[in-house]
């Protein structure tokens, strides 16, 4: 060993360990989040994995690795259709929030000059939230049956004669009511795209002559879109997984995924069945996230 | 029975109270765990238990049938006592899981309408498994002003006359009741191809359908407000809608009638624990049972019972003739349904079916 080299040794040694000791305390900080994921994902995962391959023998949960589950999934009546049915008053409830939505979370961003009336409707936004949801599906039923303010309205004005009775318990009204409720989410997420709309763009667009409807057209609607989509997401999500408005103001063929696999759960005690339409909206719904994800990245505008 | 009254209801109370349940507070008297419904262990009858015989009463409430079997099955030491209904106490004597009723230790049950005193769901081998407790009928309603109040066939349920204006119970109830009208005997053990005809035939009866109800009050609402006209349901909806002025029939369909019963029944290893017997005989009193009236609105099997009622209770109870024994013949009582996840697939088929 030459001298440089034993000089240099102490040095490295002490990088080595100025290293090792990094690294502890990167796995000092890694450990807490490897522990939330691994506690609150991965073994929930893995359990509802492991019940979907058993199944159930008189009430006793038998293990298995069978893939019976999912094919009943797949090819028993009514699974399929339900998670069909599930998923169609989901996209509804999407495209009618963002529809919903856009306007208002446009004139929030554009039109309204005071930050104190920009708080007063971002409050008025949020408000109906801190009502419970039953509370709010509820109500549709005073607004929508028929002896509901809509029917009573309808037959003071002589439009009807007889109250209305297709306004409540069908899929119309379940999706009227989901998109009530989720509506605010869409709102939010299409809001916070909007104001990154920087003003300077429209200003220029005006200098050289574009008119409202062309801004609107050539860069608000373009830029907006991915919070359309993140909102779109959010709002096909939860009336997706919702059970409570079916129950509430749902027909006779309203029902959903999710109340199939509450009934799978308590009544029939199925759980692998359930885990296993569980797993297969997970997967769809992994699906959906990357597509939209991707989506989003393509529709991205930089500046 | 799946208490159905307040099925959501009571999965929540089950899932808050749950994890308080077991909170130990040991008096000189010992102490009691219930695993039962909601409404079956209220203050109000179990506070005077515990000042008359020093044991400490801990309930644990319970969603449905299954989660009792459940919480017995994987090990002992759970429960003393717990409350199944009818298709699930034969269950559980059949898995060894309960002990047998030494009827000379529970003297009130003498004063039982006889259907309660021996029933089928709670003897095996000479032995009686279960005191019986709250119990009640599926009863077939509609307003008296616009089906004819002496109906006696669930036949009108297809008529297409009240074609979206019925509201049937969303549970597997249902279709037993279109097992009885197709006159199937064997209602709790139905072959595939039974199921198949029950299956076409609810969903034949769908047009007639406004919205299949969730809870009993809902399916009050349903006809008060003019939603619905008839269908199946429990008494407590009877009473809400006499109560409101409503003239609601009570019909008795020859097909039969659903019947729910509950009984406690002693979990095994638990006979010895010395408040399990005065808990069953104390329960098993017309005032305590009346107690328990006034929180569940339930029948219960001691004659005396309605004595002990208020005026007007005494008479809504008298009404739906809870103290007249013929309102008992002519009932299917429920049975284990050994298929239920079947059961329930079909179930689950009539209601995603389009209209």
């Amino acid at each position: 060993m030459t001298t440089i080299e034993r000089a240099v040794e102490p040095a490295r040694t002490s990088i080595r360990s100025a290293r090792a000791i990094e690294r502890r305390r990167l796995l000092l900080w890694l450990l807490p989040p490897m522990a939330w994921f691994t506690v609150f994902m991965l073994i929930p995962y893995a359990m509802l994995l492991y019940t979907s391959l058993g199944h159930v023998d008189d009430m006793r949960f038998i293990p298995g690795l069978s893939l019976d589950n999912f094919v009943r999934v797949f090819t028993v009546d009514p699974y399929l259709g339900v998670i069909i049915k599930s998923a169609r008053i989901g996209l509804m409830t999407a495209v009618l929030s963002s529809v919903v939505a856009y306007p208002l979370a446009f004139y929030l961003a554009f039109h309204v000059r005071t930050q104190r009336l920009k708080f007063l409707i971002y409050l008025l936004v949020i408000v109906p939230w801190w009502a419970s949801y039953l509370v709010k599906a509820y109500a549709w039923k005073t607004i929508l049956g028929s002896g509901g303010i809509l029917n009573v309205g309808l037959q003071e004005l002589g439009f009807v004669h007889e109250p209305v009775r297709l306004f409540l318990y069908n899929e119309f009204s379940v999706v009227m009511t989901l998109t009530y409720i989720f509506t605010p989410f869409a709102v939010l997420s299409i809001y916070a795209q909007l104001e990154r709309v920087p003003t300077s763009l429209i200003e220029a667009a005006r200098n050289l002559g574009a008119d409202g409807w062309m801004i609107f057209r050539r860069i608000i609607l373009p830029i907006s879109v991915p919070g359309i989509v993140a909102g779109a997401i959010i709002t096909f999500s939860l009336a997706f997984g919702d059970f409570v408005a079916p129950v509430l103001v749902g027909g006779p063929d309203s029902v959903m995924i999710s109340n199939v696999v509450i009934n799978l759960l308590g009544v029939a005690f199925d759980w692998p069945l359930a885990a296993a339409i569980g797993l297969v909206i997970i997967t769809l719904g992994l699906l959906l996230i990357s597509a939209s994800g991707w989506l989003e990245e393509k529709t991205q505008t930089r500046f | 029975m799946d208490c159905v009254t307040r099925k959501l209801h009571r999965l929540i109370t089950a899932a808050v109270l749950g994890s308080f349940g077991f909170s130990s507070a040991a008096t000189a008297g010992g102490q009691l765990t219930l695993l039962c419904w909601e409404g079956y262990a209220d203050k109000s009858f179990v506070e005077p238990f515990e000042a008359e015989t020093g044991c400490k009463v801990n309930a644990v409430y319970v969603g449905t049938n299954d989660e009792i079997v459940s919480k017995i099955m994987s090990g002992g030491g759970t429960a003393d006592l717990i409350s199944p209904s009818n298709d699930t106490t034969m269950r559980l004597v059949n898995a060894d899981a309960v002990s047998p009723i030494d009827e000379s230790k529970v003297p009130n049950m003498a004063d039982f309408i006889p259907e309660f005193k021996r029933p089928a769901w709670d003897v095996k081998d000479g032995k009686l498994w279960g005191v019986p407790y709250g119990w009640g009928v599926i009863r077939i309603i509609a307003d008296a002003s616009v089906v004819d109040p002496n109906t006696d066939s669930l036949g009108f349920l297809w008529d297409s006359k009240y074609a979206g204006k019925l509201s049937m119970w969303d549970d597997i109830e249902t279709v037993y009741t279109a097992s009885r009208y197709l006159g199937f005997k064997n209602t709790y053990d139905l072959s595939d191809e039974q199921l198949e005809q029950v299956k076409a035939k609810l969903i034949a009866m769908k047009p007639n359908i406004r919205k299949y109800w969730f809870t009993t009050g809902e399916m009050g609402t349903l006809i008060a407000s003019g939603e619905a006209i008839g269908g199946n349901s429990w008494e407590s909806t009877i009473v809400q809608l006499r109560a409101d002025g409503k003239k609601v029939a009570d019909l008795k369909p020859k097909e039969g009638r659903g019947g729910w019963s509950d009984s406690w029944m002693i979990v095994k290893g638990s006979e010895s624990n010395p408040c399990v017997y005065p808990w069953l005989n104390y329960v098993s009193s017309a005032k305590a049972q009346a107690l328990a009236h006034k929180v569940t609105g339930f029948g219960y099997p001691n004659v005396k019972m309605a004595d002990e009622l208020d005026e007007n209770t005494k008479a809504a109870y008298t009404e739906l003739g809870m103290t007249d024994p013929a309102t008992l013949t002519n009932v299917d009582w429920w049975q284990p349904v050994k298929r239920r996840a079947k059961y329930l697939e079909i179930w689950n088929q009539v209601k995603a079916a389009s209209n």
